[in-house]
């Protein structure tokens, strides 16, 4: 049962960063509230107050702006999955999200609220990851742009400051001549392995730039920095000989924990099968149909 | 869950044994372990674990009872405590060891941790994880107060 609360509404950034200053840990933000108010309905999180930011105006749009797309963090998965901007400019951001959860949670779950909860089973920051975005943190004075690479700290927790809203999440667009999937793999509700790859082509069909990025299998999503060193500069035929000792070092840098998913063993193994699939898909629905200068997925 | 952890000690063993056992200078090096009481010298003890994962908090009342203790070698207690608000339940069985080596000390935990109701749906991995946090962090403040202490 749903204890008793406190609901504020705030209408501004700077009322709710002052809320979460003045009440500190017996205040939480509540957006979607589809992980929250489970939590709270199992007795897990015991909060007096529930900052309800749904009334900030303009906290949902999503913007292209330059050669990036910025997402308000009040954006719905169900938005964005259907956002026309998006199919435009990041297809694979959109399939993503028309696959998060199912359709009770993505009608009204956010971005935000996602990525502030920082499950580790979640799906938007193992991609947001392998996209290079960034994600924006305000409170009642400043503003800071945060890389994602840097956003997580472990299960559940982020660089986010006690009075600190993520309003925003920025996400390049990939030039042109780039394809990226994100794929992922679970019998239970949430997804028990996630694997992204961004690859960029360059002069003559080499790899130009590659980011890899894993999840859901240990406490949180992470870069695989060593994998993308051992494809970068190289061409598809190389990499496709090298894909599968780069899945295996992803599979160590997802940091498996064995649990209701499946052993350690079982996560990293499919880690590399997931990047090898990534892989031979781009290379066959994006790179070589349409020569190496296909649009970007 | 198991956890076995083997700590060298720069410190003799009568003076790893005399820390063990005063309350408040043992219980500043276990993290988020507060109001220590003795209620039996040597036999009952009670302490608070409070403990915080992201947005989940739990906070343990425990009773520690001493089941066996032989001087300079070896301690076995029992605890156990409940977090009322989010209704789960915390046992330890706790095995310490204590050998001489060389001028020092080898002092070896054995401790089986049995997490019950809720707090077990954050997943037995995520407990575990927390749990080896803590673990590293005692071990820390266990010989760094131990080896500056005179």
């Amino acid at each position: 049962m749903l204890r008793r609360f406190h609901l504020d509404e705030p209408e501004t950034v700077k009322d709710a960063s002052d809320l979460l200053s003045r009440y500190g840990e017996s205040a939480k933000i509540y957006a979607g509230g589809t992980e929250l108010l489970l939590a709270m309905k199992e007795g897990l999180i015991q909060s007096e107050r529930l900052v309800n930011v749904k009334k900030i105006p303009g906290l949902d749009e999503i913007k292209r702006i330059g050669d990036s797309v910025h997402i308000g963090a009040l954006a719905t998965h169900r938005k964005l999955e259907s956002s026309a901007e998006l199919q435009q400019s990041l297809p694979a951001f959109v399939q993503m999200e028309a696959n998060v959860a199912n359709i009770r949670v993505r009608e009204v779950g956010t971005v935000g609220g996602n990525l502030c909860f920082a499950e580790p089973h979640a799906d938007p920051g193992i991609l947001l990851l392998a996209l290079g975005a960034g994600v924006v943190a305000q409170n009642a004075s400043n503003m800071r742009e945060i890389p994602m690479d840097n956003y997580f700290v472990d299960a559940f927790e982020t660089c986010l400051k006690p009075d600190e809203l993520l309003t925003e999440v920025r996400v390049p667009i990939p030039p042109p001549q780039s394809a990226v999937r994100y794929l992922k793999f679970g019998y239970l509700q949430r997804p028990s392995v996630g694997v992204a790859l961004r690859l960029s082509l360059g002069d003559g069909g080499l790899i130009r730039d590659v980011r890899v990025a894993v999840g859901c299998a240990g406490p949180k999503p992470c870069r695989v920095e060593e994998a993308e060193e051992l494809l970068k500069g190289k061409g598809l035929q190389e990499a496709s000989e090298l894909i599968g000792e780069a899945g295996q070092i992803a599979g160590r840098a997802a940091e498996a924990i064995g649990d209701l998913h499946g052993s350690a063993e079982y996560k990293e193994h499919i880690i590399q099968v997931l990047l090898k699939r990534a892989f031979h898909q781009m290379v066959q629905e994006e790179f070589s149909s349409k020569g190496e200068g296909g649009p970007h997925a | 869950m198991q956890f076995e952890k083997q700590i060298a000690v720069a410190a003799p063993r009568e003076k790893v044994w005399e820390f063990i056992w005063d309350v408040d200078r043992f219980i500043a090096c276990v993290p988020g372990c507060k109001e220590a009481k003795t209620l039996e010298d040597g036999k009952i003890y009670t302490a608070t674990m409070v403990e915080k994962v992201g947005p989940f908090r739990v906070e343990f009342p425990m009773r520690i009872e001493i089941e066996q203790s032989e001087p300079l070698s070896h301690i076995k207690a029992r605890a156990s405590g409940s977090d009322s608000k989010i209704g789960s339940l915390m046992k330890i069985e706790l095995e310490v060891n204590l050998k001489e080596e060389g001028s020092g000390t080898l002092l070896s935990f054995v401790a089986t941790v049995d997490i019950l109701g809720k707090l077990a749906t954050l997943g037995h991995s995520m407990v575990k994880r927390k749990a080896d946090q803590v673990m590293a962090e005692f071990v820390e403040k266990l010989k760094k107060s131990l080896e500056t202490d005179t």
